[in-house]
């Protein structure tokens, strides 16, 4: 595993070391956590990973919170969004896919920058992300800045919106301040409780007026298709419904709703059965 | 009477703890030795293919690279007690972990690299990877130097009976036949294999820096896999982090490292890293079970016949053998008039499976405990009920001869009924989604040796300096199990010095006396008596000179503080006092002894019956789990383990074992499997070998029992492989008490879970 490195510590370092390897090899690294497996398993020639960990800039590295949105800067990692009071309280369903990722160690250096851009079907935050309708901050080398919704932002396995010379800054979250309840969570299947990678996943973030009406709604799903996927057909059946009259036939049929965004595969961790079985369970179960 | 134990039974943190946890443990890995070179092995890219031809030309051009071998260049010996492994393949491999070429070279990268410039020309062949495959008459012949009579690809049958099986099934009221599917599982050993091997072609002796656990057979292996005589190798064990049986044997990397070394004439180091470890370590035994047992009206067992089939993989190692304990449970554990049982070691085309801690028990006991809840379900009896009817008892002979002198097995059940009956709380009533269950099982296993070699015993040699410091030089070996711990905790005990006046040396061939190894639970009791007869024989250097010093009887002597004293005077003088009149008035002496063990256990007989061990561990869990009926996710809430463990030496220790054989159980139960498909590994890493976490391990109540066995020192039996072994059986019970489905296999993955919800459904 040889490659060569670059750590810019500004935005010229950085926009000149992106410019440097327009037509080369080139890999962004952060926490790195999943890169060096990944260049483990499959070496590439003449790579250089632009190391981001010495990269000083408060919009790569922080935390916001404005009026009505939370900005998480790339470079923060899973154990800082699991710190920060506001996404504890209000984003819940952000709170509990960090906390759940992989274990102590790794969310001290995971950032939520590298969990978007690996843009794995089974990304913990990610998902979450896509059940908030974050958008992605997007700064080229020219510095130039560009904003897409996260829907947008994954086009494959592994693929995003991305191009060569563009880097992922921030996401911006929407954050409803009107005191509306939310219910909110973050649910992860897997073998062991602990340093599990998903093998179904289900975001949600539903938002509930004084007298019960559901707003709006959020619902992603992740390990069950090609790329995270926001179930809309289930968000808007959920949509004006009163919370607490949701009862079994609602549950399911929302739950059948979801299921027709899944196209799972049979892979070493579980069956396709299996994925879409736990997948309408767990639907289900955020309302009981 | 047994006078007040002041040492023994008291907790004592282990004495290698210190270096450990700082970091100051030398592992296999870390050993340097001048002018070193780094070795690495080529392993093939096909489970199954004709070699035909290996071109190492490129490789020995690269700068660094000092010598390369393939088995054209050696001359050995096969390996395994079966002579059926070659450790350089010639001509075909025969699995995905076969050594095709080794490398050494002055760094791990150079050898590494070079690996990449050996061209191996392969055609590629069918494989048979499914052992009743195997058995069939047109399937190839897997393993060239097969030899046994009975099938081609069978390395090792077994053939055990007892009892009249048509009398007893004329009795049973009942009958269950079930068939159970036992995974691999692998060790997963923190520290991956390591050995430095340094030969010396000046006096032709080679010396083995080692993670080996049975140090003397090691010895004796090497050198008939290198045509040489045993005496001029030396074993060197290292810190080893971790065993579990998976040293037991000598697997090829070992003398391959060795033949670099004698090759380059340069000291040579082979590592593993952890894939390779997962690859080339070898697996507990994947084995069929069908099991047929019965029960008469009144739920007292009437028979057992058992067909096993076991997946020996391409060659055979010590795994091979676990029917000589499986028998036993099948045999012996609850009373049992009558027992048939077979079972063979299948060659396949899958990787070799080898020996792990319980031995074939954990497979053993999982069939036999899954099979008892059948028929208490058949008879409508209590699960608890039917297992205290037929609990095994002292005294009792067993038709195998097993011979229980003590028998802790009925308190154990009792203990551990009565503690699940505490901790389900009563509110805990069933909901929609999540099932609780509890399930039952118990454990037989060896507690004091197993005579299986010539001979089943330890040697300790022992030596008390001018100062009263005692050297324990004893042939057996720490794994990470605490026995030299123990060992110094029982030498304080009788010489009534303080633990840190105690040093055990217990790592080099050259220096220890003969020990059969660590397996079958044997250190503790085995070892333990041996020292204790050690001490014997230096009080009768201490005691007659002591008594003389303070003008008594050597029966009023009593050792203590550091000091002998005169029970009948008061008076006492300093041990190391009499330590230096032995050595410079008289008579002389140095304060110097020997003394070897042999347990009392005799040699099974031809049928496989006999008393083969000096004691038996008995023990009971009682498991309560729930699951998640929504994504099958079993959790286990509390585990209750009850042991007779003869007497509790150190309680810091015993906790340990329990505690780690617990959570290994657990990992066999729910997460744990190597997966092999057509021959390949499918998960060779932490990330898709799933261990249990901190986070799945429930409250484990241990309650030891002490049964005070006269044969072992202090009374106390093996504990070391007992609390893994009834763990998978109890947690599957107890997921089929939950969800009411049969649980025939392991791991209980959440999809087994739910596949068999929804086929209930």
């Amino acid at each position: 595993m040889n490659f060569n490195v670059a750590s810019p510590e500004t935005n010229e370092e950085l926009f000149e070391v992106i410019a440097a390897n327009q037509g080369r090899n080139f890999r962004f690294g952060a926490g790195c956590t999943d890169l060096l497996i990944e260049l483990k398993k499959q070496p590439e020639k003449d790579l250089t990973v632009i190391n981001l960990g010495y990269l000083n800039d408060p919009q790569f590295n922080s935390i916001e919170n404005n009026d009505g949105s939370v900005r998480i800067g790339a470079l923060v990692t899973a154990n800082r969004i699991t710190s920060d009071l506001t996404i504890q309280e209000r984003l819940p369903v952000l709170y509990e896919a960090a906390n759940q990722l992989a274990s102590g160690q790794i969310r001290q250096v995971a950032t939520i920058g590298g969990n978007l851009c690996t843009a794995s079907p089974a990304g913990d935050m990610a998902c979450a992300l896509v059940a908030l309708k974050a958008e992605c901050e997007i700064l080229s080398a020219n510095g130039k800045v560009r904003v897409v919704p996260i829907e947008d932002f994954f086009t494959g396995v592994r693929k995003t919106d991305l191009k060569e010379n563009e880097i992922l800054r921030s996401v911006q979250i929407p954050v409803n301040n009107s005191g509306e309840k939310v219910h909110s969570g973050f649910i992860k299947v897997g073998v062991r409780r602990s340093m599990e990678c998903s093998v179904v996943s289900l975001a949600y973030h539903i938002q509930i007026t004084a007298d019960d009406i559901i707003t709006l709604a959020g619902i992603a799903i992740g390990s069950v298709a090609p790329t995270i996927k926001f179930a809309s057909s289930a968000c808007e059946y959920l949509t004006g419904k009163r919370f607490s009259e949701i009862g079994s036939s609602e549950s399911e049929e929302f739950a059948t709703k979801i299921l027709e965004y899944a196209s799972p595969i049979s892979d070493i961790r579980a069956s396709a059965w299996y994925r879409e079985e736990v997948l309408f369970n767990i639907s289900k179960s955020i309302f009981e | 009477m047994q006078k007040e134990l002041k040492v023994i039974g008291k907790p004592m943190p282990k004495l290698d703890a210190g270096i450990k946890v700082s970091g100051k443990a030398v592992y296999g890995q870390d050993v340097v030795l001048p002018d070193m070179l780094y070795g690495a092995i080529l392993r093939t890219e096909y489970p199954v293919a004709e070699l035909v031809s290996i071109d190492t030309s490129k490789a020995e051009q690269l700068a660094g690279v000092v010598s390369i071998i393939t088995a054209d260049d050696v001359d050995v010996n096969n390996i395994s007690y079966r002579r059926d492994h070659p450790a350089l393949k010639k001509g075909r491999v025969n699995c995905i972990r076969d050594e095709i070429a080794a490398v050494a070279a002055e760094t791990p990268a150079i050898a590494r690299e070079a690996l990449k410039l050996i061209e191996v020309k392969y055609n590629v062949q069918e494989g048979v990877f499914d052992p009743f495959e195997a058995l069939k008459d047109d399937a190839p012949q897997i393993n060239e130097f097969s030899s046994h009579e009975k099938n081609k690809n069978i390395s090792h049958p077994f053939h055990y009976e007892h009892g009249d099986l048509q009398q007893q099934k004329d009795k049973s009221a009942h009958i269950v036949t079930s068939r159970y599917f036992l995974p691999r599982m692998t060790h997963a050993c923190l520290a991956p294999c390591a050995i430095t091997a340094d030969y010396s072609n000046i006096d032709n002796r080679l010396t083995l820096y080692s993670v080996t656990q049975v140090p003397f057979l090691y010895q004796r292996d090497m050198a008939h896999v290198l045509k040489m005589e045993p005496s001029r190798i030396r074993v060197i064990q290292t810190v080893i982090g971790g065993g579990f049986g998976s040293k037991l044997d000598m697997y090829p990397y070992e003398p391959i490292c060795a033949l670099l070394a004698m090759k380059s004439g340069r000291p040579v180091q082979i590592t593993f890293d952890r894939e390779e470890e997962f690859i080339a370590s070898p697996t507990r035994q994947k084995m069929v079970i069908d099991l047929t047992s019965g029960v008469d009206e009144k739920g007292k067992f009437t028979f057992r016949v058992a067909k096993i089939i076991m997946d020996n993989g391409a060659y055979t190692s010590w795994g091979a053998t676990t029917p000589f304990v499986m028998m036993q449970t099948f045999s012996s554990m609850y009373q049992m008039p009558a027992c048939v049982f077979d079972a063979d070691a299948v060659y396949t085309n899958n990787v070799y499976a080898g020996s792990f801690r319980g031995y074939g028990n954990p497979q053993a006991t999982f069939a036999v405990e899954r099979n008892i809840d059948l028929l208490a379900e058949k008879l409508g009896m209590d699960k608890a009920e039917i297992r205290l009817l037929n609990a095994n008892f002292r005294g009792e002979f067993t038709g195998q001869e097993l011979e229980f002198n003590t028998c802790g097995h009925k308190d154990a059940l009792e203990m551990v009924i009565d503690g699940v009956g505490k901790t389900r709380k009563e509110n805990d009533k069933d909901q929609k989604r999540y099932k609780k269950g509890i399930g039952f099982a118990s454990m037989l296993h060896v507690g004091g040796g197993a005579k299986i070699y010539p001979s089943d015993g330890c040697g300790t040699i022992l030596k008390m300096d001018d100062y009263g410091y005692l050297t324990i030089i004893t042939g057996s070996s720490e794994i990470g199990q605490g026995s030299e711990t123990v060992l110094g905790m029982m030498a304080a005990e009788e010489l009534g010095i303080g633990i840190e006046k105690i040093r055990v040396i217990n790592t080099d061939t050259d220096i220890k006396p003969w020990d059969v190894g660590v397996h079958a639970s044997r250190t503790s009791f085995v070892a333990g008596n041996s020292l204790l007869g050690a001490i014997k024989e230096l009080k009768t250097k201490l005691s007659p000179k002591a008594a003389e010093m303070l003008k008594t009887d050597e029966d009023d002597l009593e050792y203590d503080g550091g000091t002998v004293k005169s029970i009948k005077t008061g008076e006492s003088i300093k041990i190391d006092k009499v330590a230096r009149q032995i050595h410079f008035k008289g008579p002389n002496d140095l304060l110097t002894v020997s003394h070897y063990y042999e347990p009392g256990s005799k040699f099974a007989d031809k049928n496989f019956k006999g008393n083969i061990s000096g004691a038996y561990a008995f023990a009971a869990q009682a498991i309560e789990v729930e699951v998640d009926t929504y994504t099958g996710n079993v959790r286990v809430l509390n585990i209750h383990m009850a042991q007779d463990v003869g007497k509790v030496l150190n309680p810091l220790g015993l906790g340990g074992q329990i505690e780690g054989g617990v959570v290994m159980g657990m990992g066999y139960a729910l997460t744990e499997e190597l997966k092999v498909d057509n021959g390949y590994i499918l998960n060779p890493s932490f990330h898709e070998y799933k261990l249990p976490t901190a986070c799945d391990i429930p409250e484990i109540h241990f309650y030891p029992i002490e049964t005070i066995d006269e044969a072992g020192p202090y009374g106390a039996k093996g504990v070391g492989e007992a609390p893994l072994i009834p763990t998978a059986a109890a947690i599957a019970n107890a997921v089929s008490n939950a969800i009411g489905v049969e649980i025939d296999s392991l791991p209980i993955t959440p999809e087994k879970v739910l596949q068999a919800l929804s086929n209930k459904s």
